[in-house]
């Protein structure tokens, strides 16, 4: 049995990437959402390059929190569905480890579209080049701590309302917010940013263990 | 010889209502049991309650470990099967196998040989387009790909024609030989050989 | 010594009881209700009428005696909620959920309260209802996670299920607070570089800062009186169904 949680990881993956990529629409969906709502901003402020540049970095964080809220809901409501997140529980594998395999996925479909997104973004928002390499960063770090925050949003909300999990989830990702644009604001300013992307890492290693936990704990609750 | 799984007084409470109360049983290696009850009785809920996803109200669930021990944890994999069969829509009959727990390493050909036993030649269909007694097929493939054991499964004859129902009957026998238990459950007593309890 | 620590054990578990809680609460609740009041009452009127005027802000700036420790009680209750919520998802214990229930409303409101009182002090002193300085900014984020947890209480129909639902929240939100903390003061300072806080107090003499203490104990008084009446409509709520509730409910319409 012992390193079968590789194995058990590897097959999670893979299973639920290939479904992922048989229905177009899970990851193709957060990537148009999030360009959709970065163009309103120019559609309801006006298109001036001063304007527009000065709003990116929070134009850009704030479609990518949107966007990655949008697929929250499906982590775990299939497999709630149709039995497969009972094997879950009724392995001997660790089940934290195995939530973490489905945070993993829901970044991959979510957060690195968006990270593509983002660059098409900039252009349109006239971001200077210089700048983009910390608001990769700062997305990377960013949407994966909000993949995690997402996880829990939708294990405590399973089978009911989408918009619950949004709420439950939003407030909490505020720090990530002001961090994420915080990142993105100084490196225009040609300040130092290695600061704030440390902090948003700390979070992300303190989240995962503790927020895969609380969510085998939400997601045990549905069974009670 | 020593049973796998004993259960004493098991009692579960829900909603400050009684699903089930005194629920005794041993599950000896080779042995089946088969709970019988109306709907709604707590099949489901005693299955799970076994299985660990629901905490019971009080009872003792003891597992035997390779030392002969008895411990209120689990240390061997057993298969569950649920009502929704988890079988996922989107991956083919093939892929389904493939990717289950326990399938890992698991070489083509073994595959295929499962897949032939249960009778089901559409391979590379999406398991959407399956009938659902074609589907149950596929679920009962899984019980094949690694020799678990106790298999728990909720309502194996549903649904299911009397081909079928021979078919499931007779892989049951075949798996009690190698000394695999099955803990079954149904509305009505079935043709398995097995000691019986009802909620 | 050992002794009055077994009694404050055996106390302390027993209220883990619902009946025994209950009857414990009936005999407490005139007394708590009565001291509350008086403290209140003095810290009050105190601070709002007797202590002296701050030269700065005039009479304006009395609104701290109820905006600062409706500030503390935010918080202070937040951090309860999180530890009810731990002691419930570790050890199942069903009181400390319907504590975390009762306390939640009482949390929120306190919130609410320093939001508009900070409005309050707000408007004359700088001439906006509104400003988005670090304080007031995080209290409003804290408004929306008290939101956040009531909301999802109120969504899911088995009450104890959602009592461990909104713990496991709590325990999330607990951890999360002084990270908001902390960026907010940085987003402050980043975009505002000449800080000026309303809710900086100036420095406080004795005259003042005492009544500020008396009315800060009389506020946890009030917590610790509306929590325990909360609490003991939850524990009926929830025990509906047992014997010992329908022995109450005959008792009390005598």
């Amino acid at each position: 049995m012992h390193g079968s949680i590789s194995g058990w990881l590897t097959i999670i993956l893979k299973r639920d990437l290939l479904i992922a990529f048989r229905k177009s629409s899970t990851y193709i969906t957060p990537l148009v959402f999030f360009l959709i709502v970065v163009t309103f901003f120019p559609l309801a402020l006006g298109p001036q390059e001063s304007l527009l540049s000065s709003l990116a970095p929070g134009v850009i964080w704030i479609a990518a929190l949107l966007a990655s809220l949008l697929a929250v809901e499906t982590i775990f409501s299939d497999d709630f569905r149709d039995g497969t997140l009972d094997e879950f529980f009724i392995s001997l594998e660790p089940s934290f480890i195995l939530v973490f395999a489905k945070v993993l996925i829901h970044w991959l479909i979510t957060g690195l579209p968006i990270l593509f997104a983002s660059l098409i973004a900039a252009i349109v928002l006239y971001l200077p080049f210089e700048s983009f390499i910390p608001m990769l960063l700062s997305l990377i770090l960013g949407t994966s701590f909000m993949s995690l925050l997402g996880a829990l949003g939708a294990a405590l909300s399973l089978g009911r309302s989408a918009i619950l999990s949004a709420i439950i989830v939003l407030p909490f990702s505020i720090p990530t917010l002001l961090m994420g644009t915080s990142v993105i604001s100084s490196s225009l300013t040609n300040q130092d940013f290695s600061g704030f992307l440390m902090i948003m890492g700390a979070m992300l290693a303190i989240g995962i263990p503790l927020l895969c936990l609380l969510t085998v704990e939400a997601l045990l609750l549905n069974y009670e | 010889m020593l049973p796998n799984l004993k259960v004493e007084n098991l009692s579960c409470v829900r909603s400050n209502k009684v699903v089930f109360e005194n629920i005794n049983f041993e599950v000896f290696p080779g042995e089946n049991l088969e709970i019988i009850g109306s709907n709604g009785s707590g099949k489901t809920t005693l299955l799970r309650t076994i299985l660990g996803l629901i905490k019971p109200e009080k009872g003792i669930i003891n597992w035997l470990d390779e030392n002969d021990k008895f411990n209120d944890f689990r240390t061997f994999e057993c298969f569950y099967q649920g009502h929704q069969l988890g079988i996922k829509n989107l991956l083919t009959v093939y892929e389904n196998l493939k990717l289950t727990h326990g399938a890992k390493g698991m070489d083509e050909n073994k595959i295929y040989e499962c897949l032939e036993r249960v009778g089901l030649m559409r391979i590379n269909e999406l398991a959407s387009n399956l009938s659902v007694g074609q589907r149950k097929r596929i679920s009962i493939a899984r019980w094949l790909v690694k020799n678990f054991k106790i298999y728990f499964i909720d309502e194996p004859f549903s649904a299911l024609d009397d081909e079928a129902t021979s078919m499931i009957e007779h892989l049951i026998q075949e798996l009690n030989s190698k000394g695999c238990s099955f803990v079954i459950t149904g509305h009505r007593p079935s043709q398995v050989k097995a000691n019986r309890i009802s909620i | 010594m050992n002794k009055l620590w077994n009694k404050l054990k055996r106390w302390f578990i027993e209220m883990g009881s619902p009946p025994l809680f209950y009857n414990w609460s009936s005999k407490i609740i005139p007394w708590l209700g009565l001291l509350t009041l008086l403290v209140l009452l003095i810290g009050l009127y105190w601070g709002l009428f007797v202590a002296p005027m701050d030269y700065k802000q005039g009479d304006v700036y009395r609104i701290i005696y109820i905006h600062v420790p409706s500030a503390i009680l935010g918080e202070s209750i937040f951090i309860f909620m999180a530890i009810c919520g731990f002691i419930n998802v570790i050890w199942r214990a069903k009181i400390s959920g319907m504590m975390l229930k009762a306390a939640a409303p009482i949390g929120m409101s306190f919130t609410l309260l320093v939001l508009v009182t900070g409005s309050v002090w707000g408007k004359p002193t700088w001439g906006t209802w509104w400003v988005w300085d670090a304080r007031l900014t995080s209290t409003l984020i804290l408004f929306f996670i008290y939101a956040a947890l009531i909301g999802l209480h109120s969504t899911i129909e088995d009450k104890t299920k959602a009592d461990r639902a909104v713990s496991i929240l709590s325990i999330v939100g607990v951890a999360i607070i002084p990270v908001i903390k902390k960026s907010v003061d940085w987003w402050q300072t980043l975009h505002q570089p000449s800080t000026f806080t309303i809710t900086s107090s100036p420095s406080m003499s004795p005259d003042m800062y005492i009544p500020l203490l008396v009315c800060l104990i009389g506020f946890y008084l009030f917590f610790a009186y509306m929590l325990t009446l909360n609490l003991r409509n939850v524990v009926i709520e929830r025990e509906s169904s047992k014997n010992w509730v329908k022995h109450v409910m005959d008792q009390e319409s005598k």
